[in-house]
């Protein structure tokens, strides 16, 4: 994953999905719809970072292929999530997933920090 | 100040020889789920999930061994901290059961000594491929005063049970411990008003 400038300017946040900085709506799997965090848990911040596709191109063997993403909810204690898997560590990072079916990355874990981040575009609003 | 979410945090260990399906028991491969590559490469470290017993709120955090079985290095770093440890062997694996009694003498060995523990008979979707009875995986559960569940990852037969029964049982443990820490601090304070007055015995 490549750093990028974090900003925490929240100041064109959805006004449908953010309310006072935090996630309006519960944060649920794409794929199942497994609850992934609870509403008004997580702090909407908008930083560039680059997550692994959800969906890698078999054909291209060894390479991952990469996207920008912008919009996370942040999550300070892993444990205010209620149903997310970690994945084993890679470069600092481990990456995050849905507990029920295991789809992802959803976002990620750094482990110097400890926090969490959940890409707003990775999941569904509920 | 961030508000608790939870009441209770447990912690789980999946324990067991290598290819009894701890990792699918964790990270559930099948066909009728979303299973993106990079996830799968990586493999999952541990999870979250989060269950309500009794109107309370627990967090079970799950952990995988990620291969150490295989070298024999479980050791305490490993179990430090573990509350309930699912002791998983594989109903087409005869050797897989026998060890259970070796992971038994593992867990007394490093793990907490009120660790609760469960056996799962895993794999009990492969019937034609079966080895070890229901009644045998039954008949070493009682031996060990231990729960015993078959299970399969795979059709996804009483995973969360499982999962649910082992936190239960943990639950109740740690309730009986709270009463006991209450019964013991009331004695403490009962103690001064009941002793004899204090008399120098060998003046």
């Amino acid at each position: 994953m490549s750093e990028a400038e974090i900003t925490t300017n929240t100041g064109d946040s959805p006004n449908d999905l953010v309310e006072n900085g935090l996630n309006k709506l519960v944060v649920k799997c794409k794929y199942c719809g497994s609850k992934i965090l609870d509403k008004k848990l997580g702090k909407y911040i908008l930083q560039e970072k680059e997550l692994p596709l959800m969906q890698q191109d078999t054909r291209k063997e060894g390479e991952i292929q990469n996207e920008k993403v912008n919009q996370f909810y942040h999550v300070e204690n892993m444990f205010t999530f209620d149903n997310i898997g970690f994945t084993h560590t890679v470069d600092c990072y481990k990456y995050l997933s849905c507990a029920d079916c295991d789809a992802g990355p959803v976002g990620y874990y750094d482990m110097n920090s400890k926090h969490s981040y959940v890409a707003l575009s990775r999941i569904e609003h509920a | 100040m961030a508000k608790k979410t939870y009441d209770l945090l447990f912690k789980l260990l999946l324990i067991g020889d290598s290819g009894v399906g701890k990792t699918c028991i964790l990270f559930r491969f099948s066909d009728n789920h979303f299973t993106t590559t990079f996830i799968s490469t990586i493999g999952i470290d541990f999870k979250i999930k989060t269950v309500e017993l009794r109107g309370k709120k627990i967090k079970l955090q799950i952990w995988d061994t990620a291969g150490q079985e295989r070298f024999h290095t479980i050791t305490t770093s490993y179990y430090r901290g573990a509350m309930g440890i699912m002791l998983v062997y594989d109903i087409s694996n005869e050797k897989t059961f026998d060890d259970i009694v070796k992971w038994l003498r593992n867990i007394d060995e490093h793990a907490n000594e009120d660790v609760e523990k469960m056996i799962l008979g895993n794999k009990c979707d492969m019937e034609e491929k079966r080895v070890v009875s229901k009644e045998r995986g039954e008949a070493i559960a009682r031996e060990h005063g231990i729960r015993f569940m078959e299970t399969s990852a795979k059709s996804n037969i009483n995973i969360d049970r499982a999962f649910s029964e082992l936190a239960e049982a943990i639950l109740d443990k740690s309730a009986g411990r709270e009463a006991d820490a209450d019964h013991a601090r009331i004695a403490v304070e009962r103690r001064p008003s009941r002793a004899p007055p204090a008399r120098a015995c060998c003046s």
